[in-house]
């Protein structure tokens, strides 16, 4: 039997490892989107959440590069398979398209690798503007801590970064219309049922995540900030 | 010369296990010291060489495909007989070797036919330790289906792909030698000749198809598996690339070519559409369980089928043959289709076309069941005829399917040069005049599984074999006549192809060499068989050239082997004055057309010595009587 | 009965070192009743006597058994035809002055050996890795002393069922070859004949499929749209969990 090193860089291994890496991705970001949302609770509601994470101290760290470590084995692995495919077919067709019927090649699969690499870029723009942009401190409770939310409010103010981020978003959406069903494929589900109804809930599930984001900065943006509705500053 | 067939003596039912007795064995340090040419790797080609490569030989494999898996064993849809007897109706070892040597009109050697029936068994065992997947019962125990030409049911079966995944089973068990460096496998290798040394098989000359190279390859034994030659006739339920060169070249080294004329015509194939046909497609003969065979009573009856009532429906063989019904043999099944068509009340455009009625059994058993029988043969059907067999009944016709003549073997299935060992279809051993449904799989295997890895020791252990290499004279000659024939081909610059040459033959041959012959008719082929060759010679272009993947050229040198062959078989045809099995003679039948066997005069297999071709084809017939000690001969009777 | 005329625009390579390209025909009476490779068979002959050289295809049984053919029609392994291969295809699928592009399926691991053939003697390998069940002729037990549940039977025979005519690597976008090992892999790991050698069968013919040159497979199930037999992918997800299980064991 292979090490498993061996298993874990074949083929197999690799496609099993991005379904396990995708799930927890998609796991995460539904944690991620969950604390996003407190940015509609009271008005302390989001930079009280960010506390809550920060209290966790070392373990937050452990979090944190772990969920790095699963983001760039994803993130190798896919551009790997991306990098295979020119090698394994070095002449391209000249006419090609799908067969249809149980064909998954759809937009969303075809563009894994872009929307992919898209998702990686952003991830750095992302982190730089904020975890490590510059952020006021308030106080909550009594102690000190960064505003998250305000930053939030003033990013989106912005046009360029609104749409841009409500762009990126969709393409997430896009990425996870096939990959969350791929994943459990990649997993060995082999049930054809099971895969019919999983294909139908890992679109409806990325629509979900997809709207999710991209709901938050368009309503910052088009609703003036502070001024909108639904969003309680102090 | 002296055709011995070997047959050991003592009662049926201890020959073979006498011989297992008594055969010499090659001890397991000497077996690697021998190295043994396999051509052709389907049912037998493949199970030989692994069975021998598993015993310790050295194999060599040859393919002119691309793959071993693709030959032509993988197209029988039905099944394959074994005497299991799982269905507790009385079948039996006997009864299987009775029912085969009855169906084939007593003109095989009951030896042989009765080591198929014992053998039959273990080859369910063996595929099924494979991973073989036959249809099976809910319990999970292997389901059987009825067939042609039996009273019990001992088919077992995958769905509509029996050869499919029997050949399947074959070619792993191959691989998995090749694997252990025990075979080494050529494939896209064309054998073009046999090379005799003092009398021997040594080896072979093959052209690697891809480069044009024509190759040396020597050995302590040659097992021929190249299938059979229906593809004489064009227009035949074989694949493209099915032929007879290789048998044809070892015939004319010498090897006797036995009962030439045994063709069988299929009876359920889906009719001709138009001139650029290309092949026809067999259905498997299964169908016959449920559907029924019928025509219009009347002429020139152009109503839709469905519209024909009841009474006007002629049920053909129901009537004629009253306890088979559509279970006749396959031989009495086809001629009875000519038979109506000829009186001119054949159905389809052409006229040339029976219908196949599924609509009672739809009706008894319902469309899912039928569906779960049938439904890969019924979807073949609908997508080549655009016709839904579901809603009407299926037209079908006969075609030439399986040809039961071959090189002539012995006991042991050896031909009578020493060292040339010939399996499966290729060899004319187990089936007579008439081979019944499901029992080429079973040959096809039994000689290779089960026959020739035991004749092969039996033959080596006895053999003086000196060290022969490739530069020897033999070597060179057969090497040079195979490259001068190709640059002959390629040189005449005629003005037909191939193909519209290969296609005049196969007229010439459905025409008057098919499913009924006449002595006039039969001289007639010959004189224009004749004719058409001296052409073919004069007035054939090739294309391309023979350094490179050239499949025209590969074509031409087949059809160029048919053209003898196809001399041959109507030779043999005049030869054989009475009706047996597939061949009908017309002069040999009664006024309702049954066909009147001879066996005072004909209880032989006919084996022509080659001796060349001048104008004409110079044959000579030795005769292997044959001595039935255990069945009595009767007329066959399905009525 | 009328009769087409149909364009043709046919990939023609001398050898596998030579670069190739397309060469356009023209073809009259083309009949609607007419398989695909039989239309190719009047373009052959009318090359022929053009003093041309023929256009060079994989065809054995042309009953969509033996996986010899396996062109790519119009960008489609097969043509446009679900379940069939393109043997089996017939010219009613087309019109009157169609024009038909014809393309070797194409993979590093299939090399070109001329115009629409390429060696796919890489599938040979894969199953000479493990593609099957280690019983010498003659150890087999009585059959029956095997039973197979029925269900476990026709799925093992769906899989069973591939034809190895290398449509799932042409279509795939990757060129991945999971289908066709998957479908050795699924067909035999189900059985209990085959359950001995099930880890070893799978690492070693996963490793072949890699070895061989193949891409990655990214889920895109084209392969089982163009699987002239319909083999399901589910195979290749049978094939990852038997891998897993391999590996962590």
């Amino acid at each position: 039997m292979p090490t498993l090193l061996k298993a874990a860089t074949s083929q197999v291994g690799r496609k099993i490892l991005t379904g396990v890496t995708g799930v927890l991705l998609v796991l995460f970001i539904f944690f991620h989107l969950g604390g996003n949302l407190a940015i509609f609770g009271e008005a302390d509601a989001m930079n009280r959440y960010s506390l809550l994470l920060h209290d966790l101290g070392p373990l937050l760290w452990v979090a944190r590069i772990g969920l790095l470590a699963v983001f760039l084995i994803h993130a190798w692995i896919g551009i790997s398979i991306w990098i295979n495919k020119r090698k394994a077919r070095p002449q391209n067709y000249q006419v090609y398209s799908s067969k249809g019927g149980p064909s998954k090649q759809s937009l969303s699969s075809r563009s894994m690798a872009f929307t992919g690499v898209v998702l990686l870029i952003f991830v750095v723009f992302h982190l730089n503007t904020f975890a490590f942009g510059d952020m006021e401190t308030i106080l909550i409770d009594g102690r000190e801590t960064h505003d998250v939310k305000s930053l939030v409010i003033d990013t989106f103010q912005n046009p360029l970064y609104a749409f841009g981020y409500a762009f990126v978003m969709l393409l997430l959406g896009t990425h996870l219309g096939h990959g969350i069903w791929s994943a459990f494929i990649s997993l060995g589900l082999t049930s054809k049922k099971a895969s019919a109804a999983m294909y139908t809930i890992g679109g409806v599930v990325a629509v979900i995540l997809a709207f999710g984001f991209i709901f938050i900065p368009l309503y910052i943006y088009f609703g003036g900030g502070c001024e909108a509705t639904l969003i309680e500053c102090r | 010369m002296k055709l011995d067939p070997k047959v050991p003596s003592g009662p049926l039912e201890s020959k073979w296990s006498n011989y297992l007795r008594d055969v010499k064995l090659v001890s397991p340090n000497n077996k690697r010291k021998y190295k043994i040419i396999v051509v052709g790797t389907g049912l037998a080609g493949a199970s030989a060489a692994a069975s021998l490569a598993e015993l310790g030989y050295e194999v060599e494999t040859f393919t002119i495909l691309d793959s071993a898996r693709r030959a032509h064993s993988i197209a029988a849809q039905g099944g394959i007989n074994a005497a299991k007897n799982y269905q507790n109706d009385g079948d039996s070892v006997w009864r299987l070797f009775y029912d085969t040597i009855k169906g084939g009109d007593y003109r095989s050697r009951e030896a042989n036919v009765y080591r198929l029936a014992e053998n039959s068994n273990r080859i369910i065992d063996q595929a099924v330790a494979q991973g073989v997947p036959f249809g099976r019962e809910y319990g999970g125990l292997l389901d059987n289906r009825s067939f042609g030409g039996a009273q019990v049911s001992r088919t077992f079966y995958s769905r509509g792909q029996t050869g499919q995944q029997l050949l399947l089973g074959a070619y792993q068990a191959m691989m998995r030698m090749v694997h252990t460096g025990k075979i080494k496998s050529y494939t896209r290798h064309e054998m073009l000749d046999l090379v005799v040394v003092d009398g021997v098989a040594r080896g072979i000359i093959t052209r690697d198809l891809v480069s044009g190279e024509i190759k040396r390859h020597e050995a302590h034994a040659v097992v021929l598996c190249t299938g059979g030659y229906g593809n004489v006739f064009y227009l035949s339920t074989n694949a493209k690339n099915s032929n007879v060169t290789a048998a044809w070249r070892c015939h004319k080294r010498g090897a006797t070519f036995a009962n030439p004329c045994f063709v069988q015509i299929h009876p359920t194939c889906i009719p001709v559409s138009g001139d650029y046909q290309s092949k026809l497609t067999l259905m498997s003969e299964s169908l016959r369980n449920d559907g029924r065979v019928w025509v219009p009573r009347k002429k020139n009856d152009d109503r839709h089928p469905n519209d024909i009532p009841e009474d006007e429906r002629y049920y053909y063989l129901e009537e004629r043959y009253p306890s088979f019904g559509n279970l006749v043999p396959r031989d009495v099944a086809s001629r009875n289709a000519k038979l109506v068509t000829d009186e001119g009340l054949g159905v389809g455009d052409s006229g040339l076309a029976v219908y196949l009625d599924f609509r009672d059994a739809i009706k008894r058993d319902g469309e899912e069941t039928i569906r779960a029988r049938y439904g890969n043969l019924f979807d073949m059907y609908e997508n080549i005829s655009d016709e839904n067999p579901y809603k009407q009944p299926m037209r079908i016709f006969p075609a030439v399917h399986y040809t039961m003549g071959g090189l002539w073997v012995d006991y042991d299935l050896m031909s009578n040069i020493p060292g040339l060992f010939v399996a499966g279809e290729a060899n004319f051993s187990d089936h007579g005049a008439n081979r019944l449904g499901a029992s080429a799989l079973m040959q096809g295997l039994s000689d290779g599984y089960f026959i020739i890895p035991y004749t092969m020791g039996s033959y080596l252990a006895d053999a003086d074999l000196p060290n022969v290499d490739t530069d020897h004279d033999a070597f060179k000659e057969a090497a040079d006549d195979s490259k001068n024939q190709l640059d002959r081909l390629l040189n005449i610059n005629g003005n037909k192809t191939v193909i519209e040459f290969h296609r005049e033959l196969g007229k010439i041959m459905w025409d008057k060499v098919g499913i009924s012959r006449s002595k006039e008719g039969l001289e007639e082929a010959i004189s224009e068989i004749r004719a058409l060759r001296e052409d073919f010679w004069q007035n054939v272009r090739v294309p391309g050239e023979a350094n490179y993947y050239n499949k025209y050229l590969e074509f031409a040198a087949r059809v160029a082997d048919y053209f003898e062959l196809a001399e041959l078989m109507a030779i043999d045809a005049i030869d054989r004055g009475e009706s047996c099995g597939c061949h009908l003679r017309d002069e040999y039948q009664t006024e309702e057309g049954e066909a009147i066997r001879n066996d005072k005069d004909f209880a032989f297999v006919s084996a022509y010595e080659y001796l060349g071709v001048n104008g004409k084809l110079e044959t000579k017939l030795h005769k292997e009587d044959l001595n039935f000690e255990f069945v009595e001969l009767k007329q066959r009777s399905y009525k | 009965m009328s009769t087409m005329t149909i364009n043709l625009k046919v990939w023609r390579q001398k050898n596998t070192a030579d670069s190739g390209g397309f060469q356009d025909y023209k073809l009259n009476g083309v009949s609607e009743h007419m398989s695909f490779l039989e239309m190719l068979d009047v373009l052959n002959e009318q090359l022929i006597k053009e003093g041309k050289d023929p256009v060079e295809f994989d065809h054995d049984c042309r009953e969509g058994i033996c996986g010899s053919c396996n062109m790519v029609i119009n960008g489609r392994a097969h043509g446009p035809k679900r379940l069939t291969a393109a043997c089996q295809l017939h010219m009613r699928e087309y019109s009157d002055g169609d024009t038909i592009v014809i393309e070797p399926p194409r993979a590093k691991a299939f090399p070109i050996i001329r115009d629409l053939v390429v060696d796919r003697s890489a599938f040979d390998r894969i199953i000479e890795a493990g593609g099957y069940v280690s019983v010498k002729t003659g150890a087999a037990p009585e059959a029956n002393l095997i039973p197979v549940e029925q269900d476990v039977s026709n799925t093992a025979f769906d899989y069973a069922t591939c034809i190895g005519c290398g449509a799932c690597v042409a279509a795939c976008p990757n060129s991945s070859a999971s289908l066709f090992t998957g479908a050795k892999v699924a067909h035999l790991n189900s059985l209990p004949q085959g359950e001995p050698e099930r880890k070893r069968r799978t690492v070693a013919m996963v490793e072949q499929m890699e070895k061989e040159g193949f891409g990655d497979c990214s889920n895109y199930a084209e392969c089982e749209a163009v699987c002239p037999v319909g083999i399901s992918i589910s195979s290749i997800a049978k094939m990852r969990k038997d891998y897993v299980k391999a590996v962590f064991s």
